[in-house]
């Protein structure tokens, strides 16, 4: 399995040598902090950005999940996902590899768009919160990645799966707990705001920040992830090996 | 046997048969396997690659079962496909080691050595720590090449190699192929190109809508066809009767094309023929067939692309590509 690493480093050295690339994912959510966190006026907090911060940095790695949904597809467009399938190597170490590589490109992200959080005001955490926070959103990561690429690999047109991914993208973060509280929420959005697995990873991060272990949300991301990740194989060997 | 061998090798995409009852066998030549588009030659190789499942027929590659033994075909074969797929923003360098690493060379030294000297086979040392990018497209094909050698395959599978590239460089790629033979390689080579195939494949097979039609050297398939090659620029129409022993191949950009026994001993009659129609005939000419002849009489204009089929197949098919 060692070759999943090699997989990852291949797109993450290509990654960090396109610099807008770098740029160009990290302009929506650090738009979000900047302008909807500072700039909003709030009943239910004194401090909305650091309400909304758990919010963003899962919609970080959403936005990251989704973009690099495509990247499997493009080897395969390219040509490199053929050349990568004729080696002796166990095939679903190329899936693997994209998926550690989306995760962790997304942890990256993450880590930049804390970062400006702090600077512009978020309340520095006590230090144990960051590690269970960083578990949450790579579970998370490898979910939505999973679930990206299974999705354009399905597809296998850039176009339909670049409609497709604005089409989930949006619709999950605005019915998710990101924004406002579910006390807050008007029923029909608390209903859907239950329902949307996106609010699993944004609670979970928020209990830690609140002193708690979000056992239930953990778990839940745990088993998901397990389970999107068998459907990504199942999917990519159909695709794959006919 | 180090080689391919194939056995009624059948690939059906639902009614579309690509490939219909392949039988041929290679060792230690090149063997190129010629063909209009779609005629099969992608899915031929991309069985035998173990990128695709046969429908029915068998195959060996180095003696593995295509079927049974994917993984051991896989550890001694390399494929080199018709899209030109280096890392742009990887050196040479990078790209070759990325290749070594995924092919199990774990000792650090070993792989340093054996890409250096991937790199050297394909004279690509004094470029090897550019960045791809910069690289022209024979220079990145023959990266592909120093790719597919660092495990030292015993079968080498080309997808149309030297597809887009200039005269010298198609030229480097076909010297640096007959170089691999001469080391012991199998190597199978899908391509176009009839002159690089007549002067570099030991052995061609010509498939048409999925059925080998012709399979051999290409001196004896130029001599099996056993007739010369008449060529007539006209400013009419082809005649409505042509002499007997004439056969229309062709209409070309030199003019129209025929073939006979003796093409100097008919070139009056078809002068004649064209004349007798009012046509004036502008130039003729007589020569000895080369393989191109061979194909176009073998496929005549059979055009691959032309064959219709519903979207949906289409759809299918180019998913499994």
């Amino acid at each position: 399995m060692y070759r999943v690493f090699y997989y990852a480093q291949r797109d993450l050295l290509r990654w960090i040598r396109a610099p807008l690339n770098v740029v160009s994912t990290l302009a929506m959510p650090a738009a979000w902090l900047i302008f909807v966190g500072l700039a909003l006026p709030t009943r239910f907090t004194d401090n909305y950005l650091d309400f909304i911060t758990p919010g963003i940095l899962v919609l970080t790695m959403l936005s990251a999940g989704l973009s690099g949904g495509s990247s499997l597809m493009f080897d395969k467009i390219l040509g490199y996902l053929n050349k990568f399938l004729a080696m002796p190597s166990p095939r679903e170490s190329i899936l693997f590899g994209k998926i550690l590589f989306i995760t962790s490109r997304g942890l990256i992200q993450t880590t930049i768009i804390l970062l400006i959080a702090i600077l512009i005001g978020a309340t520095i955490q006590p230090i144990y919160v960051y590690p269970i926070t960083y578990l949450i959103l790579f579970l998370f990561g490898i979910l939505i990645s999973s679930f990206g690429t299974t999705i354009a690999l399905y597809i296998g047109e850039h176009d339909t799966y670049a409609a497709v991914s604005t089409f989930i993208s949006m619709p999950l973060f605005f019915t998710s707990s990101a924004l406002m509280p579910y006390s807050e929420m008007p029923d029909w959005l608390n209903v859907c705001a239950h329902l949307n697995p996106i609010s699993y990873a944004i609670d979970a991060v928020r209990s830690v920040g609140a002193g708690t272990f979000p056992v239930f949300e953990m778990a839940f991301l745990l088993s998901a992830s397990f389970v999107m990740v068998l459907i990504s194989v199942v999917i990519f060997r159909k695709i794959t090996v006919r | 046997m180090d080689g391919i061998i194939t056995n009624a090798l059948t690939k059906n995409y639902g009614s579309l048969c690509a490939v219909d009852s392949l039988t041929l066998k290679a060792e230690n030549e090149i063997y190129g396997l010629l063909g209009p588009n779609g005629s099969g030659k992608t899915t031929t190789v991309r069985m035998l690659t173990t990128l695709l499942s046969a429908t029915s027929g068998s195959a060996e590659v180095c003696g593995y079962d295509i079927a049974k033994e994917k993984s051991q075909v896989r550890s001694c074969i390399s494929y080199v496909p018709q899209d030109m797929a280096v890392d742009i923003r990887l050196t040479g360098r990078e790209n070759v080691d990325l290749f070594a690493k995924l092919y199990g060379i774990r000792d650090k030294a070993e792989r340093k050595r054996i890409v250096a000297d991937a790199l050297e086979v394909v004279n690509l040392t004094d470029r090897a720590d550019s960045m791809t990018k910069t690289y022209s497209g024979g220079m990145k094909r023959r990266l592909e090449l120093a790719q597919a050698l660092v495990h030292q395959p015993q079968v080498l599978f080309l997808d149309e190699p030297t597809i887009g590239l200039d005269v010298a460089s198609r030229r480097t790629i076909w010297e640096h192929i007959t170089k691999l033979k001469k080391s012991g390689m199998t190597i199978l080579v899908t391509t176009h190109q009839m002159e690089e195939a007549e002067r570099y494949c030991n052995k061609v097979g010509i498939i048409r809508r999925g059925k080998l039609i012709k399979e051999g050297a290409p001196a004896f398939l130029k001599a099996d066809l056993k007739k010369e090659i008449i060529t007539v620029k006209s400013d009419g129409n082809l005649p409505q009767s042509l002499p007997e022993g004439v056969t229309f191949i062709e209409t070309n950009e030199s003019g129209f094309i025929f073939s006979a026994d003796k093409g100097s001993n008919v070139l009056p009659e078809l002068t004649a023929a064209f004349e007798a129609e009012k046509s004036h005939v502008i130039y003729s000419s007589v020569r000895e067939p080369n393989l191109e002849d061979v194909y176009m009489q073998s496929c005549g204009d059979d055009r691959g692309d032309n064959i219709p089929f519903d979207d949906r197949q289409f759809r299918n098919l180019m998913t499994r590509r």
